[in-house]
């Protein structure tokens, strides 16, 4: 096989990979501060980007339904905590774990009836034609995802470290009591980070859309991937889903043309097993010690 | 004994009804619904013993159902094999990948487990699509059912076959939950950590559960390929294992009633939903119970606001939306959800955990006769007191990267001695003794235990040679009975091997057990306490209960890490006496204590560290008065005066 | 007693079984009408709810001198076998059903139509397309069979589609298809009727796909570099949308041909002008040719608020469907499955659809030779090419034959 070839393939996973780690960063964010993640992200994806496509369609403009489209994913974001995980958090049981799984579900379904059960394209001002980089093919939408991806993930990630806010996330993040006792409040600090990871997952739905269609099954085979990403990578690694996302998006291709397509997802499923079972806290993870 | 028939009754009674069934209904769509009814509930009593009992979620059920069905279809097509051999390889098969998955699967927990889970469920079923010269893919496999011993089962047969085959799994499941291996899945789940030390191995409980259960589910599996008689990979999927998983919290966690209920559940409402009459009626009566359980819980305080609210807002918006929608099908997913979320919310113990507590409540079902306690010789027998030389640490140390907790100890301990270890916070007791007990491996140093070297950095290994403890932060088995808790920890006396257990033939044994563990509760004064949960015991007691589980364990050493720790007055009074009594039966000792008087009252010989070193050693009241334990008291510990009163009754200091 | 009321109660709960006026004829429709393949079952049911909301609203059918109406129970099996299965056995436990129309996913056909089949119960299949729906009646060797097809099945496409390629002078084309039941049946049938039409095209890549993807780059390329001159397709929609687009990205022009699916709104609206030149067999196309179909169109894009149908093929089989059951029904003079059964395997009276007047469509089981109740030929299906995000002819002939036929009915009238 020709290598351009080889290398055009890999590439191309590995521009899904970025997607992957954008999602994956949604699940960091919000398990960082609680150690709950939403399993209805991918929903959370999925009703954004249909959001979003409505506002273009009332003929809002791409620079303002981007926002717009972000801000509906915070909204999401809080309701979810709201519903499915502050409770959870007050019994300390993993209630959290169904909740958010029922309330994907109801998501689900009421986008169906909502935008019916078919896929719909999605506008964009960005062109799918491909230009040449050095013997690879790639789009300009592929690289808006790449920039959307690392562009937020840097912004939130400089916010975490720079501002006031931020560094009340970052001490409910590292430890829950001590942060109370400081009188941060954990509470809304959770809550902080679902606005967040929803607005992630937001982004995620728009920047990916254009590519993929908007429809109620957009986000599931998406959303067990970027699961797969944030877990081997480390549920608290930061920029570590980056590196595993573009490695697993890549992977899958490579197996594919090797294997046959039928099998590209085998090799990263049993690598997954195998890189949690040696380093159960992702490869990017600290190691914890046991207390008592 | 009306326990009993209560209990047993009732299983009797619904096992006969849904066997009478074929005779006075005819109709095939019942009987279809019934079969998979009887299948869905072998498959979520084996979900149930990860996703309840060890308390983790399992994603890999839908492939255990997916790999058995796919052998059992494939040993009736291409070999021939019978009926129930083909069941048995689907079942024993699954036990094999079960326990291979478990191997590096049950390392995890939490949302790692569940993605390894869930990672095995993706593998299983792109092996089933891929492989199509074995499995034929995903055009599907078409399979006969095979005959019985030369009958051929007709639906009505096939729907007994299912049944006998849920009570033999009911009764087996029943007979090892409530054995040794029930008590000690629970106990994992609870406390990790506590198990290992007890001498319970965790991580081959864990495996054995987790085989036992993906072996139910292949099981489940062959009685599926049976039914349908036609199978696609593509059925197995995570939207299966969703609907199993929400079907066994529904239903109700550690439950076999429970795992049947949501059999019931999955199978029954999609059915329901399609009648829109049937439907509205449901939905408002769904509100009104909503309503009234809520009314009653807000006037009791019983809950917090959001648990009332949240499930009467949801069935309201059901009961709204079941008038306004004219098309229930469209909205299934939805209202499905809405169900659930109510559910979930306002009964997390799911319908059968709230059914039973109500029922128990209703017909006063007193707990079952407990028998009279062993003599206390025979569950702790007496210990010469000796003198010699029984633990030996020579150059301990354990450093955590640039930390040197515990920094070139060297301690002797005598046989029959109570060992005094104290100090400032921080200053390497509990670590110490988490070495001594294996939490931690040493860094460097030895541990020798009657002059051999003791296993290094293994809970349960220390635990088998004779060591027990008890630890600063509770860990008790919180949902388990203060008698379980004990009986949990009991050294040699369960020796029925499992195949047994599974037939009821340990019975005489969990008596023997009773007894014994009662002993000891009365030995710290609990004999009365035995039947409440551990969680729902007072602080005090539980530290006393703690103390009892660790003598289950015969040792030849105990190490109590800080009982005093946020006692009031009288129980610290109380637990010096408990001390004294057990060092009356020759048990050697360990205490770590912040309370100096505790100390002086009942050690022999105090150690002293500070800084991860020995400042001091000897005779307490010799000690007391060492100029560099005094400083080492007053300089790091002048905020914390109070901690030399036992009257005081501060919080349980951190770790 | 104890035993009589829990039966009762349990055949009140699950045959969902409450009291039905007594004239009407109950029809069952079953579909998925959720999830991914809800496009062609939500067409499908709409369309068959035309023909029923017609057939009502002129009082209904003759039946043996008595006007009945149609009745629907709906129900959704999901695309799932095991749901399809238990509402095979929910329906066939009915004791007053006439007939079910619908399915769309063969997996779901085969593991739910032999509880039909059992009961002796009719059931029109439609718009499943695989082959194995009704082959595996004869390889079962059926002495007598109450399930019909009016679709046209995967060997028909196939065969149609590889004429198509060798037609236009191809030699090497790649496969792909997607790892469902329907994408590897029709992968099957492709590669069986290459060799039936003498092996004149190689192929030099089979390729898969799964329900979901959207990157197809891996796939594609290993078929460009092989050098494939035609991409043969089998899949539904959204995949098929994605493979246009992808080959777009990676500067493909090589044509595709595939199935009817290609035809799916979720195809043509998301590949947009990829999807252009696409070929594809088709039994019905949303073009006005004769009044009869400029009448359901406009009916459907009224009645349901669209511009166009989502799965236009699907909409019209399932609208001619249940007209010909209605015909069955009146020639029977009975409500009773049995009957219907017997009337549809030999149709006296033409039925006009929007597909096509069909003049017996069925004809009386023979265990050798399935197509005794496949209701489509060849000649009832044309090629279909996407064009500015419509299907049209692909080629003008078959347009113009259509509309003469139509034409002539008239005229011999």
């Amino acid at each position: 096989m020709d290598t351009s070839v080889i290398i055009q393939i890999v590439v191309s996973g590995a521009f899904m990979g970025l997607v992957y780690a954008l999602v994956a960063y949604g699940f960091q964010l919000t398990f960082a501060t609680s150690k709950t993640i939403n399993f209805g992200q991918g929903e959370l994806v999925m009703l954004s980007a249909f959001f979003s496509l409505t506002l273009t369609r009332l003929g809002a403009p791409y620079w303002l339904m981007v926002p717009g489209g972000l801000l509906f994913g915070a909204l999401l974001g809080l309701f979810v905590e709201r519903a499915a995980v502050r409770l959870a958090l007050e019994q300390k049981s993993e209630g959290w774990i169904l909740l958010t799984i029922i309330l994907g579900l109801l998501g689900f379904s009421s986008a169906e009836n909502i935008w019916g059960r078919d896929d719909h394209p999605f506008p964009t001002p960005i062109s799918s034609d491909p230009i040449h980089v050095v013997g690879v093919d790639i789009t300009p939408l592929e690289i808006s995802v790449a920039v959307g991806v690392l562009g937020i993930m840097g912004l939130i990630e400089l916010f975490k470290r720079r501002t006031l806010l931020g560094k009340a996330f970052e001490a409910v993040s590292a430890d829950r009591d001590a942060a109370e006792l400081m009188g941060i409040s954990s509470t809304r600090t959770v809550m902080l980070s679902y606005a967040l990871s929803g607005a992630v997952a937001a982004l995620a739905g728009i920047l990916v859309a254009p590519i993929t269609t908007v429809g109620p099954t957009m986000a599931s085979a998406l959303i067990l991937k970027a699961f797969s990403v944030a877990v081997v990578a480390g549920l608290e690694s930061g920029f570590g889903v980056v590196v595993v996302g573009l490695f697993l998006g890549g992977l899958e291709n490579l197996a594919s043309l090797y294997l046959g397509s039928g099998w590209r997802e085998a090799p990263g499923l049993l690598l997954l097993i195998l890189a949690l079972a040696l380093r159960p806290n992702g490869i990017f993870g600290k190691a914890s010690i046991r207390k008592v | 004994m009306k326990r009993f028939l209560l209990i047993r009754g009732a299983e009797l009674v619904a096992f006969l009804l849904l066997a009478a069934v074929p005779l006075a209904v005819t109709n095939p769509f019942a009987l279809g619904l019934l079969t998979l009814l009887a299948i869905y509930g072998i498959l979520l009593i084996g979900l149930d013993v990860t996703v309840g009992y060890l308390g983790q979620v399992n994603l890999a059920q839908a492939a255990f159902l997916g790999i058995g069905a796919y052998t059992a279809g494939l040993l009736v097509m291409k070999l021939g094999v019978g009926l129930l051999p083909s069941l048995a390889g689907a079942f024993l098969l699954c036990l094999v990948l079960g326990s291979l998955l478990a191997l590096p699967a049950l390392r995890l927990e939490g949302p790692q487990f569940a993605l390894a889970t869930l990672s095995f469920l993706a593998l299983t079923t792109t092996v089933l699509n891929e492989w199509e010269s074995l499995t034929k893919g995903a055009e599907g496999l078409q399979l006969n059912r095979p005959p019985l011993f030369d009958i051929t089962l007709n639906a009505p047969g096939f729907y007994w076959l299912c049944l006998v085959l849920l009570a033999l799994v009911w009764m087996g499941m029943r007979n090892l939950l409530s054995s040794q291996w029930g008590r000690a899945f629970e106990a994992l789940r609870d406390s990790p950590i506590a198990t290992d030390a007890m001498g319970v191995g965790t991580y081959r409980h864990k495996v054995i559960a987790f085989a036992f259960g993906s072996a139910l589910g292949g099981l489940a599996g062959g009685l599926y390929a049976f039914n349908f008689q036609y199978l696609q990979p593509q059925s197995f999927v995570y939207e299966l294992m969703v609907i199993l998983l929400l079907g066994v919290v529904l239903g109700g966690r550690k439950s076999l009633w429970g795992a049947c209920v949501g059999a019931a559940l999955i199978v029954l409402l999609p059915n329901l939903l399609s009648n829109r009459n049937l439907f509205q009626i449901f939905s408002v009566i769904g509100l009104v119970v909503a309503l009234g359980a809520g009314t009653r819980a807000w006037l009791k305080k019983s809950v917090r606001p959001f648990q009332v609210i949240a499930p009467v807002a949801a069935m309201g918006l059901l009961a709204l939306g079941s008038f306004l929608v004219s098309n229930t099908e469209d909205w299934r997913k939805a209202i499905f959800a809405l169900m659930l979320f109510a559910v979930v919310v306002g009964l997390p113990e799911g319908l059968m955990g709230w059914a039973a507590g109500a029922l128990a409540r209703l017909f006063r079902v007193a707990a079952a006769p407990l028998p009279p306690a062993t003599d206390l010789d025979l569950v702790l027998p007496m210990q010469a007191l000796s003198g010699h030389t029984l633990l030996e640490l020579r150059d301990l140390k354990r450093h955590f990267g640039g930390v040197k907790a515990v920094d070139g100890v060297s301690i002797t301990v005598r046989s029959g001695h109570i060992h005094g270890l104290i100090g400032p916070n921080g200053s390497g007791k509990s670590t110490a003794v988490n070495v001594i007990s294996g939490l931690y491996a040493p860094t460097a140093g030895d541990i020798l235990l009657d002059g051999k070297a003791l296993p290094r950095g293994s809970l349960f290994s220390v635990a088998g040679a004779g060591i027990a403890r008890t630890f600063q932060n509770l860990q008790l088995f919180g949902e388990l009975t203060a008698l379980d808790n004990v009986m949990v920890a009991l050294r040699d006396t369960y020796r029925t091997p499992w195949p047994l257990v599974l037939l009821g033939l340990a019975r005489k044994e969990e008596k023997q057990a009773q007894a014994a563990a009662l002993a000891l509760l009365q030995l710290v004064g609990l004999g009365d306490q035995a039947l409440s949960k551990a969680k729902d015991l007072t602080y005090g007691a539980q530290r006393f209960l703690e103390i009892a589980r660790a003598l289950a364990r015969k040792p030849r050493l105990l190490i109590l890490d800080e009982p005093a720790a946020g006692l009031a007055h009288p129980d610290a009074v109380e637990l010096v006496k408990i001390i004294k009594r057990v060092h009356g039966r020759g048990v050697t000792m360990i205490l770590i204590e912040h309370h100096m008087d505790v100390v002086s009252e009942l050690c022999d010989t105090v150690t002293v560290l500070d800084g991860g070193r020995i400042i001091a050693e000897g005779d307490p009241e010799i000690v007391k008065r060492d100029p560099k334990v005094v400083e080492a008291y007053l300089g790091a510990m002048a905020a914390e005066a109070p901690a030399v009163d036992t009257g005081a009754s501060t919080a349980p200091a951190a770790a | 007693m104890k035993k009589t009321l829990i039966g009762s109660m349990l055949v009140l709960m699950l045959g969902s079984g409450t009291a039905w006026a007594a004239d009407t004829i109950k029809i069952a429709i079953t579909g998925p009408f959720s999830g991914g393949s809800a496009p062609m079952g939500v067409s499908m049911r709409d369309g068959a709810k035309l023909a029923i909301g017609s057939i009502n609203a002129a009082g209904g059918v003759d039946v043996g001198g008595k006007k009945m109406k149609l009745e629907i129970i709906e129900r959704d099996d999901e695309a799932k076998n095991e749901r399809g299965a238990l509402i095979a056995q929910e329906l066939a436990a009915m004791s007053d059903l006439s007939g079910v129309i619908g399915t769309v996913n063969t997996g779901v056909v085969l593991a739910g139509d032999k509880h039909l089949q059992e009961k002796g119960i009719v059931k029109i299949i439609t718009p499943a397309a695989g082959s194995a729906s009704m082959t595996q009646w004869r390889d079962a060797k059926a002495k007598d069979l109450s399930i019909f097809r009016f679709a046209a099945h995967d060997g028909i496409q196939a065969a149609m589609v590889v004429e198509e390629a060798i037609n236009r002078k191809f030699t090497k084309v790649a496969i792909i298809h997607d790892s469902t039941n329907y994408g590897v049946s029709g992968r099957n049938d492709l590669v069986d009727q290459i060799a039936k039409q003498g092996n004149k095209l190689e192929v030099v890549a089979t390729e898969k796909f799964n329900i979901g993807d959207k990157d197809m780059t891996a796939q594609l390329l290993h078929a460009k570099s092989a050098g494939a001159q035609a991409i043969l397709i089998w899949g539904i929609g959204p995949e098929l949308a994605a493979v246009a687009n992808g080959m777009a990205k990676n500067g493909m022009k090589e044509p595709l041909i595939g199935g009817w699916t290609l035809s799916m709104a979720n195809y043509i609206d998301n590949a947009g002008k990829n999807a252009d030149g696409t070929l594809m067999p088709q039994t019905f196309i949303e073009e006005a040719v004769t009044p009869k179909s400029k009448a359901f169109i406009d009916a459907y894009h009224k009645v349901y608020g669209v511009t166009r149908i989502p799965s236009p093929v699907s909409a019209a089989q399932g609208y001619d469907a249940v007209l010909i059951f209605a015909a069955a029904v009146k020639q029977a003079g009975s409500t009773d499955s049995k009957k219907i059964k017997e009337a549809l395997e030999d149709l006296k009276d033409p039925v006009q659809g929007v597909i096509a007047t069909w003049n017996k469509p069925f004809s009386k089981w023979d265990p050798a030779d399935e197509s005794t109740h496949e209701a489509f030929r060849r000649e009832q299906t044309v090629m279909g090419m996407v064009k500015d995000g419509r299907v049209v002819f692909a080629n003008e002939a078959d347009r113009a034959r259509l509309a003469k036929a139509e034409g002539g009915k008239k005229k011999a009238k």
